[in-house]
């Protein structure tokens, strides 16, 4: 191996930080460190003239390893990292510390103290980039593909997007129509019009208009270039990984060959099958072999298993003049080679048939807010009336149940956030066509967030539309006169009431769709505590999941109202191209290895991996060994923290590294104060270490830093070896536990460290010594307070001596 | 006032049965499924529990509402928060027994158990009645013993705290 030369730049912050550190002994302390070549001061090292310093020395061949004690966090090690490897060094040979925020500022009290912590900073900092090796960038494939499934608003807006930006989309829907929820919602707020009009496709297509929206039926969405609809369908099995999946999809018989149905509906009319029909609620019949009326796509029509009577009847396939009808299609399987998968399941309303005081199931006058929906569509089986089911009368007192199955611990805790205003579209368009309607919301609160929503609120009011504050305890059928009795108490006038009605409508809560968690088990990712998709981060990336290469949108991750649907859609299109655009992903290969000699198949590892990227594999002596994907490892070392017999280390930290460091760490001192070594995390846990430098907040110079990449790296034996080096304390800063970026790091963190204060305790030394914070950037004041409690709390006790 | 009416939350969710008042939102399912509601104006439980996390402690522990809940458990089976709320009510009585706010029927029955081992004296007709049921015969009581376990578990201090009551 090449000779290291460490070359070291210590910046002074213009002159700024050696009034606190004497830089002098600095660069004699660095120059006497072994495999150091070069050692340059300057005001800064990050951009500029400096920069070409450090740029120069590489090309020079003066120097293969770089250390830069810099003023500026994260910027300047970007800034450096890019400059370095243009310059031909691999940008993981360099270590970038910041003296400025790490210990001139904080230590600034204390100068001589500073200076000592300043060098066992630099001298640790050159130890571990001595031990460093190069980490090289791998190329994975990524096909230009997409797998969208769910065909309502959020899937076939994403569909869209991918396609009309030229990858392969498959848009797959488990019902034989398209439209979701959407194309029976009739009318959509805020616009009050179609609920199943989605954008126009920007492709160049005759009769679609680049500025305006279209129906799903004219949209032209089947001859939109690059998508293919899959009705009838649904995924089955995910093989492959991010870039590259194999996705099996099955496809139930439709019965009819959608490419020669020509839509005549001779078929329909020699069925001599009738059942209810589910799209209208059961409200009227239709056949087993159907369409839905009017807006539908595929324009073909589909036979219902369940009902048909196949050969035994086969009337429509004799009068069919397209011979369109196959009664001995079979279910197939298909084979989609994508390098994404956009998940857009959707919700569903809430069955309330267990809320047993509102009588659901049992009085047919009592209906949800789809089945009111069906009733008001013109085209509906009333006709655009709303009845009572129970006689077909036109219903004059309806009244609206808020909050049915929502926002109640006995069944979904959460507010469905759109109920309310489904509530007051309907209330409004019902007093629109019946102005002598007699409407009644009855609410626990009116939520009307959204723009333009408050709107509908007023115009309810303005119409006559009458709200009662309190929720319904019970709904009464009175058999003599068939009607409906809900049972209230109007808060305001603190009286009860009871509301005469001909129609009651629940406004049910909103859950995710049947599927949801079967498809989640398919995909490897995670449903929240109420069984939506859970999110990578909800306020940064809300379409991204844990698994690059998975997106989510839609109502699928939380019940929405159409602009939002849009919106996440979108989104979720541009994150799966993004990821996509280029064919390939560009890694650097900064992962875990397993040193399969070690490996005793414990199993460990492959399930606390929070990407799945551990599979344990046959070595062929009946034994297994656990190996890394490279492609999907995030590099945290959460595996390493779990592995019990130490077979699996980070390339970017490997142990040796983090016992130099610790050793480094404590090896100078240069304070009659006791050491202290806090392992802090790379993401928040050291932002809140930069943090409470940048704003300047003091504590003791006693207080050493180690970063690692993510707390869950951690080991036991890491925190007593610490102590055995010379620590009298140990400190581990981590992120908040449920905001951890490796999702389960700072958790398991915590565990060793209550593993190891066992351990302490057992040899007799003050569990005391160690403690677990959990910190976000904006938290520094606490970090500088944890190190001055924790540093106070050491010197109560007498001097740990374990040589 | 706002540490006042914590202060009284607190107290009440630190009891037993108690726990759960802070959930309620006012939704108003107990009052409109309550049947003592809807007889009398004088009770309403989103009321009791409204003036409670609003820290009015003495118009609901010297008031006589919180007193005249049936125990029917309508209201707890419906509240969508789960809150507790029959048990939230007895939470309040036993708060308000412990300093004196006790219902004159509440001591009767006190004096009775101590005195006579029952709540309400059996008649002798009701005594006559029992074999036609093929009920055995009535066990005197033990009323030392019972008494023993009365004011070992202050039970005696608790229940005739009201300035003359005496069992």
């Amino acid at each position: 191996m090449e000779e290291v030369k460490v070359g070291v730049f210590l910046s002074d912050c213009g002159g700024q930080i050696a009034k606190i550190l004497d830089f002098e002994a600095l660069t004699n302390f660095v120059k006497g460190v072994e495999g150091v070549a070069l050692v340059a001061r300057g005001s800064e090292f990050w951009r500029g003239e400096g920069l070409k310093t450090i740029v120069n020395a590489i090309k020079a061949k003066r120097v293969n390893r770089v250390v830069v004690a810099e003023t500026v966090p994260k910027i300047s090690e970007v800034a450096i990292a890019k400059a370095v490897e243009e310059a031909g060094l691999n940008p993981y040979l360099v270590e970038v510390i910041d003296l400025k925020n790490h210990c001139a500022w904080p230590h600034r009290d204390t100068p001589k103290e500073a200076t000592e912590k300043a060098k066992a900073m630099l001298l640790a900092a050159i130890e571990k980039v001595k031990l460093q090796e190069p980490i090289e960038k791998a190329e994975f494939p990524a096909v230009k593909s997409v797998l969208v499934i769910g065909g309502g608003l959020a899937g076939m807006q994403a569909a869209e997007d991918l396609a009309d930006m030229g990858f392969q989309v498959y848009l797959v829907e488990k019902e034989p129509f398209l439209g979701g929820l959407a194309a029976k919602a009739v009318r959509f707020f805020p616009t009050d019009d179609c609920a199943v009009c989605i954008q126009s496709p920007t492709t160049d297509l005759k009769t679609v208009t680049q500025t305006s929206r279209k129906c799903v039926y004219r949209s032209g969405f089947s001859e939109i270039p690059n998508l293919k609809v899959l009705t009838n369908a649904k995924v089955v099995k995910v093989e492959g990984g991010p870039g590259n999946y194999h996705v099996v999809v099955e496809r139930k018989p439709r019965y009819v060959d959608e490419s020669k149905c020509v839509a005549c509906d001779l078929c329909t009319t020699v069925c001599p099958v009738e059942v209810p029909d589910e799209y209208n609620v059961k409200l009227t019949k239709r056949k087993a072999i159907y369409i839905n009326k009017p807006l539908v796509y595929p324009p073909a029509y589909a036979i219902d298993a369940k009902a048909c009577k196949f050969h035994e009847c086969a009337k429509c396939v004799a009068v069919c003049p397209t011979k369109a009808v196959n009664l001995d299609q079979k279910p197939e399987q298909l084979t989609l080679n994508v390098g994404s998968i956009i998940v857009a399941t959707g919700f569903r309303e809430y069955d309330p048939s267990v809320i047993k005081e509102y009588h659901y199931d049992e009085y047919p006058d009592v209906v949800t807010h789809l089945e009111l929906a069906r009733m008001l569509d013109a085209f509906g089986p009333t006709g655009g009336v709303p009845i009572r089911p129970s006689d077909g009368k036109p219903a004059k007192r309806i009244v609206f149940v808020q909050c049915v199955g929502s926002r109640d611990r006995r069944w979904n805790p959460y507010c469905s956030s759109i109920c309310c205003m489904i509530s007051l579209k309907h209330a409004t368009m019902i007093k629109e066509a019946f102005p002598d309607a007699d409407v009644t919301i009855c609410y626990i609160d009116i939520r009307t967030t959204g723009r333009e929503h408050e709107y509908y609120y007023e115009k309810a009011r303005e119409m006559g539309v009458k709200f009662v504050k309190g929720r319904p305890s019970e709904i009464i059928h009175d058999p003599a006169t068939n009607t409906l009795v809900v049972e209230v108490e109007d808060e305001l006038l603190r009286r009860l009431l009871e509301l005469e009605a001909d129609l009651v409508v629940l406004a049910t809560a909103m859950v995710p769709s049947e599927d949801a968690k079967e498809l989640a088990q398919i995909l490897g990712i995670e449903l929240d505590p109420d069984g939506f998709f859970k999110e990578y981060n909800a306020k940064l990336r809300p379409t991204e999941t844990k698994l690059r290469g998975i997106f989510i949108c839609g109502g699928a991750v939380f019940p929405k109202d159409a602009p939002t649907t849009s919106l996440h859609a979108h989104s979720a299109a541009v994150k799966a191209a993004k990821f996509l655009m280029n064919g390939k992903i560009t890694k650097a290969l900064k992962v875990a290895v397993v040193n399969q000699d070690y490996c005793g198949n414990c199993q460990f590892c492959p399930v606390t991996c929070p990407y799945g990227a551990i599979t344990l594999e046959p070595k062929g002596d009946g034994h297994f060994a656990a190996k890394v994907s490279e492609l999907l490892c995030e590099g945290c070392g959460v595996c390493v923290g779990t592995c019990p017999v130490g077979a699996i280390e980070l390339r970017h930290l490997k142990p040796s590294q983090i016992s130099a460091q610790i050793r480094a760490l404590l090896s100078v001192s240069g304070t009659s104060k006791p050491l202290v070594l806090a392992f802090s995390c790379s993401e928040c846990g050291h932002a809140a270490v930069d943090s409470s430098g940048m704003a300047m907040m003091s504590y003791p110079a006693n207080v050493r830093v180690l970063r690692v990449p993510c707390t869950g790296v951690i080991q036991v034996q890491h925190i007593l070896e610490a102590f055995k080096a010379g620590a009298q304390g140990v400190m581990v800063v981590g992120c908040k536990p449920d905001g951890c970026h490796y999702e389960v790091g700072s958790q398991k963190a915590k565990q060793k460290v209550e593993m190891a204060k066992a351990l302490l305790r057992a040899y007799g030394i003050e569990p005391e010594r160690l403690e677990m914070y959990n910190l976000v950037f904006i938290e520094g004041d606490k970090f500088a307070e944890a190190a001055k409690t924790m540093t106070e709390r050491l010197e109560k006790l007498s001097p740990l001596q374990l040589a | 006032m706002a540490e006042k009416s914590l202060d009284f939350a607190r107290e009440i969710t630190s009891k037993h049965g108690g726990e759960t008042i802070t959930r309620c939102y006012q939704c108003g399912t107990c009052a409109s499924t309550c049947p003592v509601a809807r007889t009398t104006e004088r009770y309403n439980p989103r009321q009791i529990i409204r003036l409670a996390l609003l820290g009015q402690r003495d118009e609901v522990l010297k008031g006589d509402a919180i007193w005249l809940c049936a125990s029917c458990y309508n209201c707890q089976e419906r509240c969508p928060q789960k809150v507790e709320i029959a048990d939230v009510i007895y939470a309040l009585r036993n708060i308000a027994i412990r300093e004196g706010n006790i219902p004159s029927i509440y001591t009767e029955f006190a004096t009775g158990l101590m005195n006579e081992g029952r709540l309400a004296p059996i008649s002798k007709f009701v005594e006559k009645k029992r074999p036609e049921y093929g009920l055995p015969p009535l066990k005197p009581t033990d009323i030392e013993a019972l008494k023993k376990i009365l004011t070992a578990t202050g039970f005696d201090k608790i229940m005739f705290k009201r300035e003359g009551a005496s069992p």
